[in-house]
Parts: structure tokens; sequence; C-alpha cells
């Protein structure tokens, strides 16, 4: 256990470039993880509400032509 | 055990004859139950008995005045205390199982001291460090939100590309679409077409293309409108080499759209498009 902290720091915190660079990188990480969980959590919500739930039920009976 | 003990007190503070010292504002009959966390006993003290460091006949008793207030913890267990001092009476004591006194009565903080040093600054690094990321995502999506807002809308968007039904162009036809101001073919080709403008020796064109690049399933053609010589809008089904025929100048072209005669330097343009499988209609733009 008490390599892993020393390990952390020597990788990420200890050189301000890879320190800088690792946040960059985790903005992105955390952006895209952020966004993925929110709208997975706002589908969960809706389910069964939004178009990409019904429109294979309308298209069916409206034979592909009526939308 | 004969042991120099350091006593800090009050400078106004004076021994009595009796040995105890006289502190004029300290009540030394602490009741019972009071004092917040701290045990000192399960009996309190009655008022008149002496403090038992007064009778501590085996210690003596050095008493430093100094003009300072108190500040060692033991000097003010031996203040307040109304039982004998133990050496476990403090808390921090308890836990470090020692008790040092300081010769020159500043307490003892070693307790406090962080036991991994490596651990304390790997944590207070990463909480700089995720500060920093959650400053770098606001600012991100800050920026790419008025980038976004400088874009072309959904709508006009939407109005930059038309859509064609694939089912209402049968096979050997053509249909001319408007899009962007310019015409736009569309040709259904049969497979005698196909193999028509795959059998054409690339070398020898014009402008050299083979079929393949120009087309993205070969049953169907797209192409612009537009005869690359002087802009006019070639004649579908016509020419030379059934293709199409450029009655300004007479420019020829081939079933693949590519200039095979006249004085068009270029072959038809190919725009962007797409097609949508799933309501067999082909994206222009």
């Amino acid at each position: 256990m008490a390599g892993v902290h020393d390990l952390i720091y020597r990788t990420f915190f200890k050189r301000n470039s890879a320190f800088v660079a690792t946040c960059f990188a985790g903005a992105f990480a955390f952006q895209i993880t952020f966004d993925l969980g929110t709208s997975a959590w706002w589908d969960y919500h809706n389910r069964g509400k939004q178009w990409k739930d019904l429109r294979a039920k309308y298209i069916q009976a409206g034979d592909s032509d009526e939308e | 055990m004969a042991s120099l003990a350091r006593v800090n007190l009050l400078p106004t503070s004076r021994t009595l004859a009796s040995g105890v010292p006289l502190a004029p504002r300290i009540n030394h009959a602490i009741p019972t139950g009071l004092g917040g966390g701290h045990h000192h006993g399960a009996t309190g003290a009655r008022s008149d008995v002496p403090q038992s460091f007064a009778f501590k006949s085996t210690v003596r008793g050095h008493v430093g005045r100094t003009n300072a207030l108190p500040t060692s913890s033991s000097t003010q267990q031996r203040f307040f205390s109304s039982t004998p001092t133990k050496s476990d009476s403090h808390p921090m004591a308890a836990a470090t199982g020692v008790h040092r006194q300081s010769a020159t009565g500043v307490p003892d903080f070693s307790p406090y001291k962080a036991k991994n040093a490596g651990l304390n600054r790997t944590i207070s690094y990463f909480m700089v460090g995720g500060l920093g990321v959650l400053g770098a995502s606001g600012i991100k999506s800050t920026v790419s939100d008025i980038l976004s807002n400088m874009a072309a809308s959904a709508d006009v968007l939407a109005l930059a590309k038309i859509e064609v039904e694939m089912g209402a162009i049968p096979e050997g036809k053509n249909l001319i679409v408007k899009w962007r101001g310019k015409p736009v073919f569309i040709r259904h080709r049969t497979p005698d077409e196909i193999d028509e403008a795959n059998a054409v020796d690339v070398k020898s064109l014009r402008d050299p293309e083979k079929d393949d690049d120009r087309v993205q399933r070969p049953e169907w053609l797209v192409m612009l409108g537009v005869c690359t010589h002087l802009g006019c809008v070639p004649i579908g089904e016509a020419g030379d080499y059934g293709g199409w025929f450029c009655p300004c100048h007479g420019s020829h072209y081939d079933i693949s759209g590519r200039i095979r005669r006249g004085p068009a330097p270029l072959n038809l343009e190919i725009p962007e498009y797409a097609f949508n499988d799933d309501d067999e209609k082909i994206v222009i733009g």
C-alpha cells in the first residue's frame, strides 16, 4: 500500500507537465463519462416516452409512408 | 521516586503557609459530572480538603514564576483536577501511551504529526488535480457551447439537404432534383450500364476516374448536373456514349458521367450524399 500512492505521485504529480496533461486528459474522460451517465439516466427516467422507443410502433402502422 | 516537577503558575499566585497555592479565581472544588469529556474521577472533591498536589512529599516542587499563562497540559491537569494526576488522564496521552513533559513547558505535538507524509502529499495533489479536472471540463464545455452557438442551426442545415425516395426511380430512369440552386442527376442504372461503365479503359479518358470512385453503390449514380465547360445543364440519355449530352458546346458524357468528347475538361461533379436505408432515401447534402 505504501508503494501505490508513491507510484501515483511519481507518475502523475511529480512533473508539472505530467500533472497538467493528466488534468486535461481527465477532463475529457470526465466529460465523456458524465455525458454518457446523465443521458443514460435521462433515457431511463423517460423510458417508453421517447420517439426512439415509439418509432417502431408508428412505422409499422403507417406502412413506411406516413410517419 | 523523587522527580523534579516543573510547574508554571499564574504570575499572581503565591503559596500559602499550608502549601496550597493561592489562586483567587480558581475554584478547586470541581463538582461531580462537570468536565465536558474529561473524566477526572468518579467522586468530587471536598472544598475544604487541600489539593492532592499539595501533599506530594516525594516531589520536590520547583515552582517557576514566569510571565506566561500555563500552557502545558500537565500544568493544567494539576490546576484543575481534583484527583491525583494519572499518566493517561489526558486524551492524547492515552492515544500515544507516552506522556512526555518538555522542560520548557512547550506542549508535545508529536501525536498530531502526520504518520505517512507521502500519502498526505499524494492526497493533497489529488485534490488540486481534481479541481483542475473539473475546471478544465467546465471551460471546455463553455467554449464548445459558444462555438456551437455560432454554427449553423438545425433548420438551416435541414434546408441545405434534400431527400429523394429511392423507390420513386425505376431502374434505367433519371431523376433531376434541385439542390442548392443546382440540378442534381440521379440515375438508377441497370446492370448492363454498370458493366459498360466498368469496361471503359480508364487510361484513355481525359479525366481518368474509375467508376467505383464515382459511386457509393453501382446502381445509383448521383451527380451535379452542371457541365464542367461553361455551366450548362446537360440532357440525359443523349449523346454518343449513352449518357449525357451538353447542347451548348457539344460535350458528351458517358453512363458514369465522365467526359468523353467535347470541350469540357472534367467529369461531372459528385456531390456529398448518403443512403438512408431505414426510410429508403438518398440524402443529398
